[in-house]
């Protein structure tokens, strides 16, 4: 009941002016950083795409975790190891699907279409009438919505009303009608952030709202500001929110604290695209591309990675070579030194130009990982030593 | 009897005498509190509050107070570490429970059956939006799902306002659960790959 009379009075408030509307629907604060100009360009460049794919890992743990959904059951299924081959494949492909990034668009701007001004029918009924193509297999952008007014006018409908007859004719789900309270009252949503629940209010905002609505661009910033405060990045990563995520703080100059949480979490690789991805979108003139080729080459891609993890338990423990051992013991091997000494490079590289605020802190994790990667290094050649491997 | 000793048996007696309505423990903890306070002008208090009755509801408690209950030593002694409702058995003739709960426990303000469900036999459990702690012990761990009554053993009454107050609480964000994946299709975002090169 209460529901209904929340609707009445949304549907009342409408013939008011849009941005008193705005207010009451929203109730939210409008955050205070926005896109200025449209990033979908910038966004949907391969370049960019890539980077933030790599940046958000793969962790097959964390993608295809339990998920307490009504069907949640599983298959057990005896194959042999062809088949085994392909099924990892295809389960690469399905966490890259469910890691795909929500779009960034700019927002919308509601335009008055008016297809036929027709007087003769005025006062035809007391209510507008709204008509839906309804036929099977439209996209929603394509789904034309129509709505003829009391005086008669023919118009395209507004962007609200198209979204509400979508979704009353194919509704998406776990979408609501109404706006849900998390979102419309502020103290629920700051309660929401402060219990760092950052992946549900994503997720549930992708479902809520459409890419190009002004809220879906309200509460994504905020949230990401609040992320950036309390520094829990890794909430996100390997979720479809980090590219975003990294996106958003690129385009808005404050990459450090993310970088100096890279930095910290030993994902070197990350940190230097990081920084690349910020050079791309401010077109700072530092050739980054070298030192991505450079580091590609000598690390596998996140996908190859997972594929890699997978293919592990499939290996006999007496084919081992002493050689793996060693690298499993220290985690690294004679590549990632490698790479971890170029990345270095060019992350202080980074440090020493004006684009960095943060220097201090992020020179000091630097050093700290200078140390503990010399000390692994050393460990490493002196491991290998004693067991008398021969390097190649 | 030393006024101090007199007072704990009187409590216990009225609590084995309420047993089976009265379960949660918070009274007990009080009135020994208080006990120990004034241990002195004993006599005329338990007087004064001689045996409230076991199973009167009509005394409405804030959820605030159920939410401290929760957290409370007196909550802890009562149910331990179990759910609410995992020590509740329904009462019942022949092998096989009726399929649907009772009605309600509650009628005219007081307590009209001798095995009350779960919610209803402790008054200090609140079924509330904010009370999410209770909540959660209803809510299955493997399909986010609220739990059946027929595993719970709430009155019919009591689990609709648990399914209400836990939809209100999703509502709000104060519970979470796993979103539906959205899956997206570029195209109408970005437009066809067609338009954009041209």
């Amino acid at each position: 009941m209460y529901l209904m009379q929340q609707l009445r009075k949304l549907n009342a408030l409408q013939h008011l002016q849009p941005t008193v509307r705005q207010l009451s629907t929203a109730g939210l604060k409008t955050s205070t950083l926005q896109y200025e100009k449209d990033p979908q360009p910038q966004f949907t460049d391969a370049e960019t795409q890539n980077l933030l794919q790599s940046m958000t890992q793969l962790q097959l743990d964390k993608v295809f975790r339990k998920r307490t959904v009504a069907d949640n059951s599983t298959q057990t299924q005896f194959m042999t190891t062809a088949q085994l081959e392909k099924e990892f494949l295809l389960t690469i492909e399905k966490a890259k699907t469910l890691l795909q990034m929500p779009p960034i668009v700019k927002i919308k701007e509601d335009t008055e279409r008016i297809i036929s001004r027709d007087p003769a029918l005025k006062d035809f009924a007391s209510t507008k009438y709204v008509f839906t193509d309804i036929s099977f297999g439209l996209a929603q952008s394509q789904r034309k919505v129509v709505v003829r007014d009391v005086d008669g006018t023919l118009a395209y409908a507004s962007l609200d009303i198209t979204k509400r007859m979508n979704q009353l004719y194919f509704p998406l789900d776990g979408r609501k009608f109404y706006t849900p309270r998390m979102f419309s009252d502020e103290q629920l949503f700051q309660r929401c952030l402060e219990a760092h629940n950052y992946e549900y209010i994503l997720d549930r905002l992708t479902v809520q709202y459409e890419p190009y609505e002004l809220e879906f661009h309200n509460i994504s910033a905020k949230v990401f500001e609040h992320l950036n405060e309390s520094k829990q990045f890794d909430l996100l990563r390997s979720t479809r929110h980090f590219g975003p995520m990294a996106f958003f703080y690129a385009w808005h100059r404050c990459i450090d604290d993310l970088l100096y949480d890279m930095i910290r979490r030993d994902y070197l690789l990350n940190a230097v695209q990081l920084i690349a991805l910020s050079y791309k979108l401010h077109q700072v003139p530092v050739d980054y591309q070298q030192t991505l080729q450079k580091l590609d080459a000598l690390q596998p891609s996140p996908a190859d990675k997972a594929l890699e993890q997978l293919r592990s338990g499939l290996r006999n423990p007496q084919e081992k070579d002493i050689q793996d051992e060693i690298q499993t013991a220290i985690g690294k091997s004679e590549a990632d030194f490698q790479a971890d000494e170029i990345s270095l490079q060019f992350i202080e590289q980074y440090i020493g130009s004006e684009h960095a605020l943060k220097k201090v802190q992020l020179e000091l994790a630097v050093q700290t990982l200078k140390e503990v990667n010399l000390e692994k290094l050393q460990l490493y050649q002196g491991l290998k030593k004693a067991h008398g491997v021969q390097t190649a | 009897m030393l006024p101090l000793a007199r007072g704990i048996y009187s409590n216990l007696a009225q609590i084995t005498r309420n047993g089976r309505v009265a379960i949660h423990t918070a009274s007990v903890l009080r009135c020994k509190a208080e006990n120990e306070a004034t241990a002195g002008n004993e006599e005329e208090k338990t007087e004064a509050s001689a045996a409230p009755d076991g199973k009167d509801r009509t005394k409405v408690i804030p959820v605030e107070t159920s939410m401290r209950y929760l957290k409370s030593e007196a909550y802890k002694t009562t149910y331990g570490n179990d759910f609410v409702w995992t020590q509740y058995r329904r009462n019942h003739k022949g092998m096989f429970a009726p399929r649907k709960t009772r009605k309600q426990c509650i009628r005219q303000g007081k307590i009209s059956t001798g095995n009350p469900c779960p919610i209803c036999r402790d008054e200090y459990l609140v079924l509330d939006y904010r009370n999410t702690e209770l909540l959660q012990q209803f809510i299955s761990p493997y399909s986010g799902q609220v739990l059946s009554y027929s595993k719970t053993g709430l009155c019919q009454k009591s689990h609709l306002r648990l399914t209400v107050a836990v939809e209100q609480a999703r509502d709000c964000g104060l519970l979470t659960y796993d979103v539906p994946f959205r899956e997206y299709d570029y195209d109408e975002y970005y437009g066809k790959k067609e338009e954009q090169q041209q």
